[in-house]
């Protein structure tokens, strides 16, 4: 089931309160989320990944097009008590302490009041490591904290739908392995994330499925597997030496394999890679591994924003 | 609804100008509790100078209030809505389960409730000190609540709408004292001052038509000495032109808040 749909949908934005100028921040954008999956945004410093979160949110509306969330159109808050959300650079009531943002926020968010809900609050507060902290004002807390409690307010409501901007921004790396098992754990629960970050090592290792924004434009989208494989690279490592009779064997079925010692890099399709293997057992020789060849997140990123920019 | 009322209380009592207006009040009260004398047994006072006293006493602290609520207490909340519609607070309250109606309106009311409030301590105890130590019950004094409640009321939806529009508190505070003590006075002077002067109709049509438009706290403030004194409010026109300036403009508040985009 779509948790999230989108059609065509475009936001333009004045450039500025005088000029008539159009920037768009979204361009005939598509795409859809599904139920259980982290969804992960990404793209450079002011590509429409924000704007295309709060059109979602209906805190911004779009020039065009249409947004649905639950299968609700996107302007309806019927769906919000389903929903969590932590925006970048969240400002919460600094006269409160963290456990008054919590009950503040979960109220909003429609949690019916009473001991289930102090419950919540306690076990969120745990979670978070921030019981020690609950009695404190949060002038007070560090970037981290701020973050940790965005996020327990999130998922206050116990939501279906959690919509992340920028979770991990001024966390520590224990916080951040913190954050990232809750999410794990939120999706093994069900839940569905649509997760905006800059670290895509983070995005890599949690996402099931990313979408790439550039200039407000929805260049790539997949299965983060799919999207990370060079396809036609594969890596065959083998125990013993490879002979140089077997590497003239081998260089007839792929003229352009390299070939080492212990390793081959082929360049070539599956069907050759099946011969090269078949060629190897012949001569005995035992494979220690056959792997094909994956760029990470980031490099992936990075080419196809190049490119797109070029373009 | 209730949840943001509240918050807003709160958000009155952390900021310490709002402990001050407490502090004055108290004070004031204080003074009237130990200070004043109002004894007609010992025979310092007849029980007609007795009522006069009692009465000029609570027209003074109408007056009193009413400086108070206007200058001190829209400055001290005019920060409520700019600090509401900041980038990073807005967001997440837009992404609650909560119509935008509701949360400007609520927010609008946790000002205006608290303020309301504020007056109850401080009209209704100097109202029970002043009956209790005279044995005077002037019970149109308590209309002071009501009327000064909805004076605020109506500048206080100035400040949303500027605070609204432009984000800004400075703003919000400037334009509301360039109304309550510039704009306001003049048109209400118009026809005793302004009048002698100005001899063009269509000059004198404007004067008369944004005075019909604009609201009218120092006219309010008159309503609620009249009804104080026992005189007879020669017309409620002010009330009534000031209700539906705060409305007009409160609906206009709401409708700029519901297609805004943050």
């Amino acid at each position: 089931m779509d948790v999230i749909e989108t059609k065509d949908l475009s936001k333009e934005y004045n450039a500025s309160r005088i000029s008539k100028q159009k920037v768009n921040a979204l361009n005939d954008f598509t795409f859809t989320v599904n139920e259980g999956e982290i969804f992960g945004l990404l793209g450079p410093n002011g590509a429409g990944k924000t704007t295309l979160i709060k059109i979602l949110l209906a805190i911004t509306f779009p020039t065009r097009g249409t947004a649905k969330v639950f299968g609700m159109d996107a302007s309806n808050s019927k769906w919000k008590s389903r929903v969590g959300y932590l925006p970048e650079n969240h400002k919460f009531p600094s006269y409160l302490t963290g456990e008054q943002v919590l009950n503040f926020y979960g109220r909003l968010s429609g949690v019916k009041t009473g001991v289930e809900f102090q419950k919540k609050i306690n076990e969120m507060l745990e979670v978070m490591n921030l019981t020690q902290w609950r009695n404190t004002k949060i002038k007070k807390y560090s970037k981290g904290m701020m973050q940790k409690l965005g996020l327990a307010q999130s998922m206050l409501n116990e939501p279906d739908l959690i919509f992340l901007d920028e979770p991990t921004d001024g966390v520590d790396p224990i916080g951040r392995k913190e954050i990232r098992d809750i999410l794990i754990d939120l999706k093994n629960k069900g839940k569905t994330i649509f997760l905006n970050s800059h670290l895509l090592s983070e995005v890599e290792m949690i996402c099931d499925r990313v979408a790439i924004l550039n200039k407000g434009d929805l260049i790539k989208e997949g299965n983060v597997d799919d999207l990370t494989k060079s396809e036609n690279i594969f890596i065959i490592e083998t125990l013993e030496p490879i002979d140089l009779e077997l590497k003239r064997k081998i260089l007839t079925i792929d003229s352009n394999a390299g070939i080492g010692e212990n390793e081959i890099h082929a360049e070539t399709g599956i069907d050759t890679v099946n011969k090269i293997v078949d060629t190897l057992r012949k001569s005995k020789i035992k494979l220690k591994s056959l792997q094909q060849k994956t760029s990470t997140l980031e490099e992936l990123f990075i080419n196809v924003i190049k490119k797109d920019n070029v373009n | 609804m209730l949840t943001i009322i509240l918050n807003t209380f709160r958000e009155a009592i952390a900021k310490k100008i709002f402990v001050g207006y407490y502090i004055i009040y108290t004070i004031i009260i204080l003074v009237v509790l130990f200070a004043v004398n109002l004894d007609t047994v010992e025979g310092v006072m007849s029980l007609t100078d007795v009522k006069e006293s009692v009465i000029s006493l609570q027209v003074i602290m109408t007056s009193v209030s009413y400086l108070l609520i206007l200058i001190f207490c829209i400055i001290s909340s005019a920060s409520f809505i700019p600090s509401m519609v900041d980038k990073g607070t807005i967001d997440l309250l837009l992404s609650k389960p909560l119509s935008r109606f509701k949360i400007l309106m609520s927010k609008y009311l946790g000002a205006v409730i608290f303020i309301g409030i504020s007056l109850l301590y401080f009209i209704g105890t100097i109202w029970l000190i002043l009956s209790l130590k005279s044995g005077f019950w002037n019970f149109n004094f308590l209309f002071t609540i009501l009327s000064l409640t909805f004076a605020f009321a109506v500048m206080y939806s100035i400040v949303v709408l500027i605070g609204l529009t432009t984000q800004s508190t400075v703003i919000a505070i400037l334009i509301n004292l360039f109304m309550l003590f510039v704009l306001c006075p003049i048109l209400a002077a118009r026809e005793t001052i302004i009048f002698t002067f100005v001899t063009n109709d269509v000059v004198r049509f404007f004067f008369n038509f944004f005075y019909y438009i604009f609201p009218k706290p120092g006219e309010i403030n008159d309503v609620t000495i009249r009804l104080i004194t026992g005189e007879t409010v020669a017309s409620w026109q002010p009330v009534i032109t000031s209700f539906l300036f705060c409305a007009a403009v409160m609906s206009f508040s709401v409708y700029y808040f519901s297609k805004k985009d943050y």
